[in-house]
């Protein structure tokens, strides 16, 4: 988190923000077992809410308790997520390739053009993986949005010290 | 050795190195539990119908450990908020006023709950709930009868269906209707890959389980015999004579020589702990063994972790175990005024496959054991994190640096909220999917 948001009035009202999340949290759990408890749902329905239900809290878990929100600034973190996220679906990918088939949902045979897709995407994940990890590493300098010069300074001061 | 950005942000990351390694290290874990959630789903998908217990989770425990899990993830950050203030401790007595290691030991005591109801409630309970497979479905279709007759007259009006279920006992659509579709489906369905197809072909095989407890068995009372000896495992006469004694014969003259020359009944009417380990002993001093079954004891018990093997292991032509009594899921029975499950007597000669709800139970058990067990560990480890934190040897940082404490917790946090979102999408995939 930056300097600007380390002040009392900030961790004040973040701490307030943290009691809501919170409570978002528990409303998301109570509504995911009400509506399961409640409706007759078939498989696919109950997976797209139940899982939607996750997503939202994980976004507000992510997003506040994390303070991803204020961090996002910082680069590096996003890079990491990014890369990470691209990798694990590159190897995905090449394991469904290597399988060359998907499993059948609900128990129909899948067209064949879900393989098709599926090695594909195992292909062009870990390529685009590389790429940017090339484009990345080929950048000079700061990825930060500081101007450049401002931290030089600083370090060459507490080295002198 | 003073170690480089605690405090300061690193110029080239914009980040305190402390807070990018664990960034680092969530994205290794996003692979590893990624890579299970992955095997989970394509697991699932790929499941025969009717094979996948996703209706035997409790989801009422569930979401109290969601919660709980919700609350310390929210106590850990509060707790930071409070570093950040430069409040290390505050009163007990008013949580409006706590300080940083008030709300740790809250989050702590969060994280101790989850794993108690997990390690003592959730885990155990399933190692005593028992799935049993029949050899036959005649059998099957027998035990059904008994054991939900009364239940399926019970529900009569609302399982019947006139047109399409004359054919069928009314204690078998009670299973269909009230267990299966619970179990395996969650709705009811005539459609192909529906619950009504499947639980036919499952019905006509054989292939049903009946899942209940196991409230007492008959187990063998086992004669140990000694039919010789030899000197092959190099101990002396009179070391063999020793072994006899020590297992219990009487120690007149010529006794144990005579046992150990012409063999003769060692042990009567012993348990079977008493024979195995009697066994052991005389194998292992050159004496051959036989064991036989005298008789059969009832006892009243609830096992864990029980197997097909175990109720049929073979001593001198007879199973150990002869039958059980098992209560069945679902059912009830009446006596004395008081709603029991109803009882069941299942001779093991007609036990195809018995397994408590263990790993080795099924696909289920083994992902769901893998997945859980691997969260859990990461609480476990996260709960020896924050106690290093709160002892004098941690809080030393506190007292010598403010900033890298708060840092510190910062990070510890970071893993928490993840050890969080990873069970958030635990929850609805294993106690509703």
């Amino acid at each position: 988190m930056s300097d600007s948001h380390d002040s009392p009035n900030f961790i004040q009202y973040l701490i307030k923000l943290f009691y809501l999340v919170g409570g978002v949290l528990v409303a998301g759990t109570l509504i995911t077992v009400l509506i399961d408890v409640t409706l007759d749902m078939s498989l696919g329905i109950a997976a797209i809410v139940g899982l939607s239900i996750a997503l939202v809290k994980a976004a507000f878990v992510v997003a506040i308790f994390m303070h991803y929100k204020w961090d996002k600034k910082l680069i590096m973190i996003t890079w990491t997520m990014i890369m990470t996220f691209f990798f694990f679906a590159g190897m995905m990918g090449l394991i469904m390739w290597a399988e060359g088939d998907l499993p059948r949902w609900g128990r129909e045979e899948v067209p064949t053009i879900w393989p098709v897709l599926a090695s594909l995407l195992g292909l062009l994940l870990p390529a685009s993986f590389t790429i940017f990890t090339i484009k990345m590493l080929s950048q000079p300098t700061a990825v930060e949005a500081e101007p450049v010069p401002k931290p030089k300074a600083k370090r060459a001061a507490s080295k002198k010290k | 050795m003073e170690i480089p950005y605690t405090v300061k942000p690193r110029p080239d990351t914009g980040l305190y190195n402390g807070k990018l390694g664990i960034w680092l290290f969530l994205a290794s874990e996003v692979m590893l539990f990624g890579a299970l959630f992955s095997s989970y789903v394509l697991l699932r998908v790929g499941a025969a119908d009717g094979t996948w217990s996703m209706g035997l989770m409790d989801i009422v425990v569930g979401a109290g450990n969601t919660m709980v899990l919700i609350a310390s993830s929210m106590f850990v950050v509060l707790a930071w908020a409070q570093l950040k203030q430069g409040k290390l401790s505050g009163p007990w007595s008013s949580p409006r006023n706590w300080g940083y290691i008030q709300w740790k030991w809250a989050t702590v005591a969060c994280a101790v709950i989850f794993l108690m109801v997990k390690w003592s409630y959730e885990w155990p309970s399933k190692f005593v709930h028992y799935d049993v497979w029949f050899k036959n479905s005649a059998v099957l279709h027998n035990k059904v009868e008994e054991g939900y007759h009364h239940d399926g007259v019970a529900h009569k009006s609302e399982l019947w269906d006139e047109e399409k279920d004359k054919k069928f006992s009314l204690a078998r659509l009670y299973v269909e209707k009230e267990i299966y579709v619970e179990r395996f489906f969650k709705t009811y369905s005539e459609e192909d890959g529906g619950s009504h197809k499947a639980f036919n072909k499952a019905w006509d095989t054989g292939s049903l389980a009946l899942s209940g407890h196991i409230n007492g068995y008959e187990e063998a009372q086992i004669n140990v015999e000694v039919t010789g000896w030899k000197p092959d495992a190099g101990v002396s006469e009179s070391e063999a004579d020793k072994i006899l004694l020590g297992l219990g014969i009487s120690g007149e003259e010529g006794v144990a020589k005579r046992l150990r020359s012409q063999g003769g009944l060692l042990k009567g009417n012993v348990s079977y702990d008493v024979a195995k380990r009697a066994e052991y002993k005389l194998t292992k001093s050159g004496f051959s063994v036989a064991l036989s079954v005298a008789g059969y004891e009832p006892v009243e018990a609830h096992p864990y972790f029980w197997r097909t093997g175990r109720i049929n292991e073979d001593i001198g032509g007879k199973p150990r175990v002869k039958s059980i009594r098992f209560a069945l899921d679902a059912s009830h029975h009446e006596e004395n005024g008081e709603i029991h499950h109803k009882e069941i007597t299942i001779n093991t000669a007609d036990v195809k496959r018995l397994n408590s709800y263990e790993p080795k139970h099924s696909t289920f058990f083994g992902i769901y054991y893998t997945i859980t067990g691997l969260h859990a560990a990461h609480v476990f480890g996260g709960i020896i994190v924050m106690l290093y934190n709160l002892l004098p040897i941690g809080l030393a940082t506190w007292h010598r640096d403010r900033e890298q404490y708060t840092n510190r917790i910062e990070t510890f946090g970071l893993f928490w909220h993840f050890v969080d979102l990873v069970w958030i999408f635990l929850f609805p995939i294993l106690y509703i999917l």
